[in-house]
């Protein structure tokens, strides 16, 4: 009877995994994996060259700069919050940080498009056009006034992955054993010394899975990035250009695909590059943290 | 350092003990490092809190004076860019279902992973909901697409946007479900086991009711974050101007028309586009709000469980 119970619960248990593998099926099925030509090219031009190194380009610029930021900034986030901060002040102002992983993407979207768009557009990129004029990438011309483009697009994923990693090095330090916490202050050491030397070490599992898992966010973020990252299928000209990422460009190029196989087939296969990284970098960020004391942040 | 200076025998050739104390520039150096790492890291919460209130400022700004109860709730189908009555009321049919449906896939699956599945199995059933939560939202989007508007020829429909939105919305009551019923106490578990009750029994008398509110934090948890979802609706729906009058109608929800207008040339359509986002935060934030109460009250009624 028992065995009974426990080998009926096998179907219902996997009906997540289940359900990643008909994604799988359903891409392969639909795209045949046929190679068109020049997939691996950087030239996008539909019914002749399908070259789709543009959105990957896209995406790694993107997400790689946007993960940096945010992994900098959760890190002194989740040292304020379990280091410095009182307990009842990181108790009110941790949930903050929270709450950016609840407002939905298109918001950051629009919000980033008419609020903070012309602000970047006109007064941060020539700024920074200007300063950093002897970088090779990063001189004028500083993109359109509207602000689409990398900075805006790296600023708004910053955000998105915030709460990702700021939850999953908080969580790790908070693990670190007291006795280690006190026998390190207890030899003189402060408390930065301690953190450095000891728990950070300690903790360095939680802080690697955040790298990882915060990478999968933003780079699989869809609506945001389509909104603010002016759509353009080439690689950004200079720090400031427009460009696409994998999922932006699956998300609006879908209506143009109706009807033709080739072009179907094409984004499908984008659909498995991305779903390929995501999936790769989940595992390894997932092997990482041992278990999550909360799952109360959307993508976690 | 008084309490040692108190007990220190006297030390020849020194004249007190003060020189026992380190004031050595690299120990001015370390703790003044230490005190100002103290006074910036915390600066960093402006990096969290000042985009929050900036959003949340904007959006009313800019939707709040147009907002009139009858723009909220009018649904003249010939007023489509005027209105938000048919989005809003459809972006409750869809999470609706699309909740039912999520918690029919997900909660019994969470339940068998926590209670009885062997631990290979249940490891690998927790992994699978991992990674499908780490799965970006266009990709589910396009297994909707793929799936069931072009193999199984539903067409761009209000069920076919449903069913895609619950594949998303899944693996976060699964997971709750898996969390609540795995943190409940062993000792509760083993009484009720040990006065005779079977593990069904137990799933349902004992561990449903004490795991519940975590369960219905989960449940909210997948409706705000379904609620705010627009890749796999925009992709699997077709946009119309009617509230969806069976499962085979086309369908528009708020973060459809945010979609549809925040790049629009016109004013009103602009303006339109943000009362949406305004909707769409007041019911996010507030799912956000419930979520927090309901599993402060759990984590306190589950501490009352270990004494």
């Amino acid at each position: 009877m028992l065995s009974y119970l426990r080998y009926s619960a096998i179907a219902p248990g996997l009906i997540p995994s289940g359900i990643i593998v008909a994604i799988v099926i359903a891409l392969v099925f639909a795209s045949k994996l046929t190679l068109l030509h020049n997939f691996f090219g950087f030239n996008w031009n539909p019914t002749l060259s399908w070259g789709i190194g543009a959105f990957v380009a896209g995406s790694f610029l993107t997400a790689i700069p946007a993960l940096a930021f945010s992994m900098l900034i959760g890190l002194g986030l989740a040292v304020a919050s379990t280091t410095y901060l009182p307990r009842l002040v990181a108790s009110l102002l941790d949930p903050f940080v929270d709450l950016l992983a609840g407002i939905p993407s298109v918001i950051y979207g629009i919000w980033g498009f008419i609020v903070i768009g012309p602000y970047f557009g006109m007064t941060i990129n020539p700024w920074l056009a200007d300063h950093l004029r002897l970088i090779p990438w990063f001189g004028p011309p500083s993109g359109n006034t509207l602000g689409e483009g990398l900075p805006l697009a790296i600023f708004l994923l910053t955000l998105m992955a915030l709460p990702i990693t700021t939850l999953l090095i908080r969580d790790s330090l908070r693990a670190v054993p007291r006795d280690l916490w006190e026998s390190g202050l207890a030899l003189g050491a402060t408390r930065w010394e301690v953190l450095r030397r000891v728990a950070l070490p300690y903790a360095r599992r939680g802080v690697m899975s955040a790298a990882f898992l915060g990478f999968g966010r933003a780079f699989g973020e869809t609506v945001a990035v389509a909104m603010v990252f002016g759509s353009t299928a080439v690689i950004p000209s200079n720090f400031y250009g427009t460009g696409y990422t994998l999922a932006a460009a699956m998300f609006e190029l879908v209506d143009s695909s109706y009807g033709n196989f080739q072009f179907l087939a094409v984004l499908t296969e984008m659909a498995l590059v991305l779903l390929a990284i995501s999936l790769a970098v989940n595992i390894i960020g997932r092997r990482l943290v041992i278990r999550l004391s909360t799952t109360e942040v959307a993508g976690v | 350092m008084r309490s040692v200076d108190a007990t220190l025998p006297p030390v020849p050739g020194i004249a007190s003990a003060d020189v026992l104390i380190d004031r050595s520039a690299r120990t001015r150096f370390r703790l003044g490092f230490d005190r100002a790492m103290g006074w910036l890291t915390p600066l960093l919460f402006l990096v969290a809190i000042v985009p929050i209130l900036d959003m949340v400022y904007y959006v009313s700004l800019k939707a709040v004076p147009h907002l009139t109860w009858t723009i909220i709730t009018g649904t003249n189908p010939y007023e489509a860019n005027v209105y938000l009555g048919v989005p809003l009321y459809t972006t409750f049919y869809v999470i609706g279902l699309a909740t039912a449906i999520a918690v029919a896939l997900g909660l019994f699956g969470g339940i068998a992973t926590a209670e009885l599945l062997p631990e290979q199995w249940a490891n690998a059933a927790r992994t699978g909901a991992n990674l499908l939560v780490g799965t970006p939202s266009i990709i589910i989007g396009y297994l909707g697409y793929l799936g069931f508007v072009l193999y199984f020829g539903w067409g761009p429909v209000f069920i076919a946007g449903v069913v895609t939105l619950s594949f998303f919305m899944t693996p976060y009551v699964f997971r709750t479900a898996d969390l609540a019923f795995s943190s409940i106490p062993r000792h509760i578990r083993e009484a009720a086991l040990g006065s005779g009750a079977g593990p069904s029994q137990y799933i349902v008398r004992v561990g449903l009711p004490i795991a519940f509110p975590q369960v219905l934090t989960g449940v909210f948890l997948a409706m705000a974050i379904g609620i705010g979802e627009t890749a796999p609706l925009v992709v699997t729906m077709q946009p119309g101007v009617l509230v969806p009058q069976n499962l085979f109608s086309p369908a528009k929800t708020l973060t459809m028309v945010i979609w549809e207008n925040f790049q629009s040339p016109l004013a009103a359509n602009q303006v339109l586009a943000f009362e949406a986002a305004f909707l769409l935060l007041v019911i996010v934030l507030a799912l956000n709000v419930v979520v927090r109460v309901i599993s402060a009250r759990y984590q306190k009624r589950l501490e009352g469980l270990y004494q």
